[in-house]
């Protein structure tokens, strides 16, 4: 049951590790007494952990709480450290990787030796999942710090919110029969057109407010386009005024009839050819710096 | 040549072009130059005369070779020149060498030596002689052997000089001996026999490729003289060489030892020069259209050319018909003695004056690429030829049993039994066909004789006539009552030929090869394979045809679900006549058209039709494995016209449901059809396939170009246009497929492979359906792909090596675009490059596809691939083109495989994410079942029990209508659950294989941060809780989430 103690103790610290990230000063206290804690424990490590100013919490968490033997903390903690130089040299080369990569290396890294280690461990910790499901997130939370070994995803066909039994639940409510859906598109259209209604009511009321009164003019031609949008409604069919439009193309003058239209007309398609030339020549220097002209 | 007096882009490119690949003759160039040639000559001179030298330098050359009497006292050679290219300053990179001319002096030789190889075994032992010396030097890397034209008998040596130049990587010094009146020229006459073992019933035949390759020596030192003359002082000419050289360079078929070399394009052009077709005034790009003409339509080819002036021609005309008996392509040189093209072969020479033609039209044609068509683009036997055959011969004695070399070697022989095999075979089945064997690796020990020269795999090449012809299954051959042809028609075909009665009376021999519709692409193979073995003594192991490779990353369990095809196109018949006689529906169906990618045979997996999905449905039995999903396939339906329809977007689509409800509706009721919909979707079932119905809406399309007309910074693109987008993409595919029946196919692996790198996400399908058309109605410098190998090479190398960045891609299918379009085009194009100076990742879209139906390239590359993920594609298909290449050149390592090409390394994300293979819809599809060892484990989940992609026999038992609810149309775990993440990680961006991948890939998204401060950037969360997340959005699905490498932060 010890270890189960300890556990809580360790969630106890995730969580007061989590505020520590927002609030600075208190991050700052945390910093300290980790330190002290290290110093009983590894004082060797000390140095780097301060130079690295708190970053990688796990990895002391981990040393503090394990209760390994000397030799094989030791041995851990060589692998680790070469381990960590290797990740520190690859960090120099890409100088946009800060603290936070650190930390994530330590916390890799830990995983990787945990797995190594505990595998017999792991496998108790798998019966404990099965038999209590009630704080099994939370064992899954601190059981991986704890030990590196990979969280489990749970419920899996208990869960309607998430995941496979979501998207079929939702597949289903999708497809509530044509006479639902029937129904609801009725209902849909009915209220948009009282919508619609109320909207216009709305704005004649607003203009009648105004001191304005709309007069309605049924005379003459019949009503082609839409009072709001300007859109042509009704009679006149969009394909019958294309076709209106290029026929009346060919109505207007010729495009050589006058002499400054002839001039005009050579003048931009010697700009065009000029513009065309002046592209070609940018392209040729873009295909040069990218030696596009080497044919091997 | 000034840059800026150039007025055409091309001229401009071509300078360029010289510029780069043109060596110059700078001082320390010649310094090397000389330096080695005169260690070279140090090294000569050490040698003592009156060296007694004999066959035993050389015993297995000289045995291989047939020869006797070697023994000769050395004597220094009578000269040592420079020759060759260096010497007319036409140089061409990448592979800069300098010939050596060392004249083999007279004391040394006999007057008989010309005859049975003693010329050229005294040659080779003259030259080990040397090569002994110049191994002892230091100032030499090191000496290979090499040979002149691939011709084994005539060894020359590459000096490799110690000191290097950084501008000429891998320079070398090639030694070659001449023989400047070594002999009597009229004894090597191409009538007299100079290789007694060449015998038929006694009587001898005459050598005349045996006497050619030794006149050849003979005459070099004349003919280099010659050019010299030619090429003295003529810079446009020399540059006009240089640019024939990189032209036939970059073509494998054409420049080869069969072929042309550069000598020989010296040597035509000088013919030209001397019947004044070229003149000084020429630039050099006229004179390589002259020269490509001359070679392409020339009658002269006919006669034969002549070096020198028709006057002067001192040649019989019985004497020039028997070359042209003996030859296929005649030129005589200077003095007449010789046909320089003596190598040349018929099918060579043909596929010269096809390559010449090609590119003659690509300067008409390929418009602004022609240059690149011209000049850039690789066309190397494995993108040229549709089919190819490799023979691996090593170790076979076969093709020697009569000796290496008579009049012709053994090797060239065997090329051209191959090549008669396989045009008898094809018949017209084949509009070409090539076979080389560069049997020579350089490097290779020659002393010990030529058994060892056929390590190299002989290659074939075949282009097809038509698919027609080449998927026929029935080869007529003679008339039965022709007895003589029947013969031997019979022989040539054993127990495959048959004797058979046709419909119109006719009886005649015949073969058949029978085969199923989706596999006619392997009647070829059949028949190459059995013709091959049956006139050839090799196992069948040997022989390696690229053909069906790739096929297997298509196939649905055994078989092709293309097969599934008609039944799939009857099924759309009879729906669309259904839904035009509907009548009890407000407004009349006027026209019905098929969407989908399935009705154009372009989808990768059509779908089969499903035992639950056809009005006579029958419980399946449950022994058969029944699918609990099936793919929908959507189709457009379009209404009689009216004005009734609401205004706004919404209540349009809302209306147009309604319609769609009632026709299910309807159809339900008078043909006894199931429909189901959801609130945006109605699916009906028609004999075993899914059909989902859209409506579009003229108006809505007319209010939307409006809209768009008048705002163009707000690009509203409407559920209309979307549809009516995709009606005009796919009749004009459906066009392209029926003209070329192959572009499915091709389309499919190149869909395949798209999705199976993970780039589902990244380009479309129809996006993809327009590269591939591109290959098709613009094929220059190639012509119209016939194999779905050769096509997905060519879609690779085109996704590799087109100019994204600069050019748009036009793809026009029908010829719709006059030079207006294009200028329109062009214009649109450069306004989405104008960001380019700025950065060059502001460009969008990245690929610039346009078509006649959307010139700005809005429809399908709009958003993706953004510059970074189609930097990502081109590096993987460059890669994956590479691979193709070599594996059709040569046999590659077990772990190097043509699945490789479809087989991603997931090594290559941030983090992924394995799927349950067992949970996708059509586990069938799954190429590759994922494993991953790098990285960390993050998390792990079991698979969900609610969903089986079969159904389970429980499940059949019940009623047929349950089970019918229990089909789930459109279900995809994947689409899903990419829909959730992108929902939720707004930091992670998925690469995923839409076609049925096991993995998910998973990268940092680095613009993520935005203009947000550092600090609130790290406190955003930790990322094994964010991929600890992602696990549990996919619960029931994710088998592992694995991290592999953290986020960078960018500011």
């Amino acid at each position: 049951m010890g270890n189960l103690k300890e556990k809580v103790d360790k969630k106890q610290q995730k969580k007061s590790k989590k505020a520590n990230n927002r609030k600075f000063s208190e991050k700052d206290a945390m910093i300290k007494k980790e330190d002290e804690r290290n110093k009983v424990n590894n004082p060797a490590e000390k140095k780097k952990r301060k130079r690295e100013k708190g970053n990688n919490f796990d990895g002391g968490d981990v040393t503090r709480i394990s209760r390994e033997d000397d030799r094989t903390k030791a041995e851990r903690e060589k692998k680790r450290n070469k381990l960590r130089k290797k990740k520190q040299r690859s960090e120099e080369q890409n100088n946009a990787l800060v603290g936070k990569y650190d930390q994530l290396s330590t916390e890799s890294e830990d995983g990787f030796n945990e797995q190594k280690c505990k595998s017999k461990k792991s496998k108790k910790k798998k019966k404990e999942h099965d038999t209590s499901k009630e704080d099994e997130n939370i064992l899954e939370k601190s059981g991986e710090t704890d030990h590196g070994e990979a969280y489990c995803i749970s419920s899996v066909d208990e869960d309607c919110s998430k995941g496979m039994k979501k998207w079929l639940t939702d597949y289903n409510q999708s497809r509530p029969g044509l006479k639902v859906l029937q129904q609801r598109l009725d209902e849909f259209i009915i209220s948009h057109e009282e919508k619609l209604e109320q909207e216009r009511k709305e704005r004649e009321d607003q203009a009648a407010e105004g001191g304005w009164t709309v007069v309605k003019h049924h005379k003459g031609r019949k009503k082609t386009t839409d009072s709001e949008s300007g859109i042509p409604v009704g009679s006149v069919a969009p394909a019958a005024v294309e076709n209106q439009m290029t026929k009346k193309k060919p109505k207007e003058v010729g495009l050589e009839f006058y002499r400054f239209q002839k001039r005009e007309a050579q003048r931009s398609e010697i700009m065009a050819l000029r513009s065309k030339f002046e592209e070609d020549r940018k392209r040729i220097q873009q295909l040069r710096a990218a030696r596009k002209f080497r044919p091997y | 040549m000034d840059a800026d007096t150039l007025t055409e882009p091309m001229d401009f490119k071509v300078s360029e072009l010289i510029n780069e690949v043109q060596i110059e003759h700078s001082p320390s160039f010649t310094k090397l130059v000389n330096d080695t040639v005169s260690s070279i000559q140090n090294s000569i001179d050490k040698i003592p005369n009156n060296l007694v030298v004999t066959g035993e330098e050389a015993a297995g050359f000289v045995r291989d070779i047939g020869a006797d009497k070697v023994e000769f006292k050395f004597k220094k050679p009578k000269s040592i020149a420079i020759g060759g290219s260096y010497s007319i300053k036409c140089v061409v990179k990448p592979d800069v060498s300098v010939d050596l001319f060392i004249q083999l002096p007279k004391e040394c030789f006999h007057e008989k030596d010309y005859l049975n190889h003693r010329y050229h075994a005294k040659r080779f032992v003259y030259l080990c002689v040397i090569n002994k010396f110049l191994k002892s030097d230091s100032s030499f890397e090191k000496v290979e052997w090499s040979t002149l034209q691939n011709e084994a008998r005539k060894p020359v040596l590459l000096v490799y000089p110690a000191g290097k130049l950084p501008e000429v990587p891998g320079f070398f010094v090639r030694i070659i001996p001449t023989a400047k009146s070594l002999f009597n020229a009229a004894k090597l006459d191409l009538k007299r026999n100079n290789v007694r073992a060449l015998n038929q019933g006694g009587t001898a035949l005459p050598t005349p490729r045996y006497n050619s390759s030794i006149l050849e020596d003979m005459c070099l030192e004349d003919n280099t003289e010659f050019l010299k003359k030619t090429f003295f002082g003529q810079k446009a000419l020399g540059e006009a060489l240089v640019l024939l050289k990189v032209w036939a360079r970059q073509r494998d078929s054409i420049h080869s030892h069969d072929g042309l070399n550069g000598y020989l394009i010296a040597i035509i052009l000088s013919y030209l020069v001397a019947y004044e077709k070229v003149n000084s005034s020429m630039r050099p790009l006229q004179i390589f259209r002259v020269t490509l003409d001359f070679i392409a339509n020339s009658k002269l080819w006919t006669r034969g050319l002549f070096l020198q002036k028709q006057g002067e021609v001192k040649i019989l005309k019985e004497d020039r018909m028997l070359y042209k008996e003996s030859f296929p392509v005649v030129i005589f040189d200077s003095t007449t003695h010789i046909n320089l093209t003596f190598r040349i072969k018929d099918s060579g020479f043909s596929e010269l004056q096809d390559e010449a033609a090609l590119t003659l039209q690509c300067f008409g044609k390929s418009g602004d690429s022609a240059f690149e068509d011209i000049f850039m683009t690789k066309i190397d036997i494995p993108a040229k030829y549709d089919y190819c055959v490799r023979l691996s011969l090593k170790g076979n004695n076969e093709f020697y049993s009569s000796g290496y070399c008579l009049d012709e070697e053994c090797w060239r022989l065997y090329e051209k039994k191959v090549q008669s095999l396989l045009s008898q075979g094809l018949s017209d089945r084949a509009k070409s066909i090539r076979v080389i064997w560069r049997n020579i690796p350089s490097g290779c020990s020659l002393e010990n004789g030529l058994s060892t020269l056929d390590g190299e795999p002989l290659l074939a090449g075949i282009s097809l006539s038509s698919l027609d012809k080449a998927f026929r299954v029935v080869d007529i051959g003679p008339d039965a009552e022709n007895k003589e042809e029947a013969a031997r028609f019979r022989k040539f075909w054993g127990e495959k030929a048959e004797l058979r009665r046709f419909k119109d009376g006719k009886i005649a021999e015949s073969t058949v090869w029978e085969s199923e519709q989706w596999m006619k692409h392997l009647i070829l193979k059949r028949i190459v394979e059995y013709t091959l073995l049956r006139h050839l003594s090799i196992s069948k192991t040997s022989i390696e045809q690229t053909v069906d490779q790739l096929d297997f990353s298509l196939l649905h369990g055994v078989e092709d679900p293309m097969s599934f095809s008609s039944s799939l196109l009857g099924a759309f018949d009879v729906l669309s006549k259904r839904l035009r006689l509907i009548e009890d529906i407000p407004l009349k169906v006027s026209s019905v058209q098929p969407l989908d990618p399935a009705f154009r045979f372009t989808s990768v997996f059509p779908p089969e039709p499903h035992a639950l999905a056809s009005e006579k449905a029958s419980i399946p039995r449950p022994h058969k494995l029944t699918s609990s999903c099936i793919q929908p396939l959507e189709v457009m339906i379009q209404l009689e016209g009216s004005g009734n329809w609401p205004m706004d977007d919404v209540a349009i689509e809302k209306t147009k449901s309604a319609f769609l409800l009632k026709i299910g509706e309807s159809l339900e009721n008078s043909w006894g059809m199931t429909c189901t919909a959801t609130e945006d979707d109605v699916d009906v079932f028609l004999s075993g396939y899914a059909f989902r119905l859209k409506i579009l809406h003229e108006r809505g399309l007319s209010l939307v170009k409006r809209e768009t007309g008048s705002d163009q910074g707000k690009q509203v693109s409407s559920a209309d246009q979307k549809l009516f987008v995709r009606s005009q993409h796919s009749s004009m595919i459906n066009g392209l497929q029926g003209v070329f029946p192959i572009y499915g196919p091709v389309v499919r692996l190149a869909k395949r492979w798209v999705a199976s790198h993970m780039f589902s996400a990244c380009l479309s399908e129809e996006a993809i359906e327009l590269l591939v058309a591109h290959l098709f109605v613009k094929p220059l410098p190639f012509t119209a792909p016939c194999s779905r190998i050769t096509g997905f090479l060519r879609f690779l190398r085109l996704l590799a090596e087109y100019d994204w960045t600069f050019s748009p891609l036009i793809v026009d299918i029908n010829n719709d675009f006059n030079p207006s379009d294009k200028k329109e085009i062009y214009d649109k194009f450069m306004l989405t490059r104008k960001g380019y100076e700025e950065s060059s990742q502001n460009i969008s879209p990245a690929m610039f596809l346009a078509t006649s139906y959307d010139k700005a390239s809005e429809a399908w590359t709009r958003l993706s691939p953004n510059v970074l993920e189609l930097r990502r594609l081109v590096a993987y298909a460059r890669s994956s083109a590479n691979l193709l290449t070599r594996l059709v050149f040569q046999d590659q390592t077990e772990s190097y495989r043509w699945e490789c090409l479809f087989r991603t390394p997931l090594t290559n994300y941030d983090a992924v994410i394995l799927l349950h293979g067992d949970r996708l819809p059509y586990p069938q599809r799954l190429l590759f079942p994922s494993k991953l060892n790098h990285g960390r484990l993050v998390a792990r989940g079991n698979a969900s029990k609610a969903f089986q992609p079969f159904m389970l026999p429980g499940d059949l038992r019940g009623s047929l209508d349950k089970l019918k609810n229990k089909l789930l149309v459109d279900f995809d775990p994947l689409r899903c659950y990419i829909a959730d993440l992108e929902k939720e990680c707004s930091t992670l961006k998925m690469w995923y294989d839409s076609l049925g991948g096991d993995a998910i890939g998973l990268t940092w998204e680095r613009s993520c941060s935005k203009k947000r401060d550092r600090e609130e950037a790290s406190d955003d969360e930790d990322p094994i809780d964010v991929l600890k997340a992602v696990g549990e959005a996919g619960k029931g699905f994710v088998k592992s989430v694995h991290f592999l490498k953290a986020p960078r932060l960018m500011n």
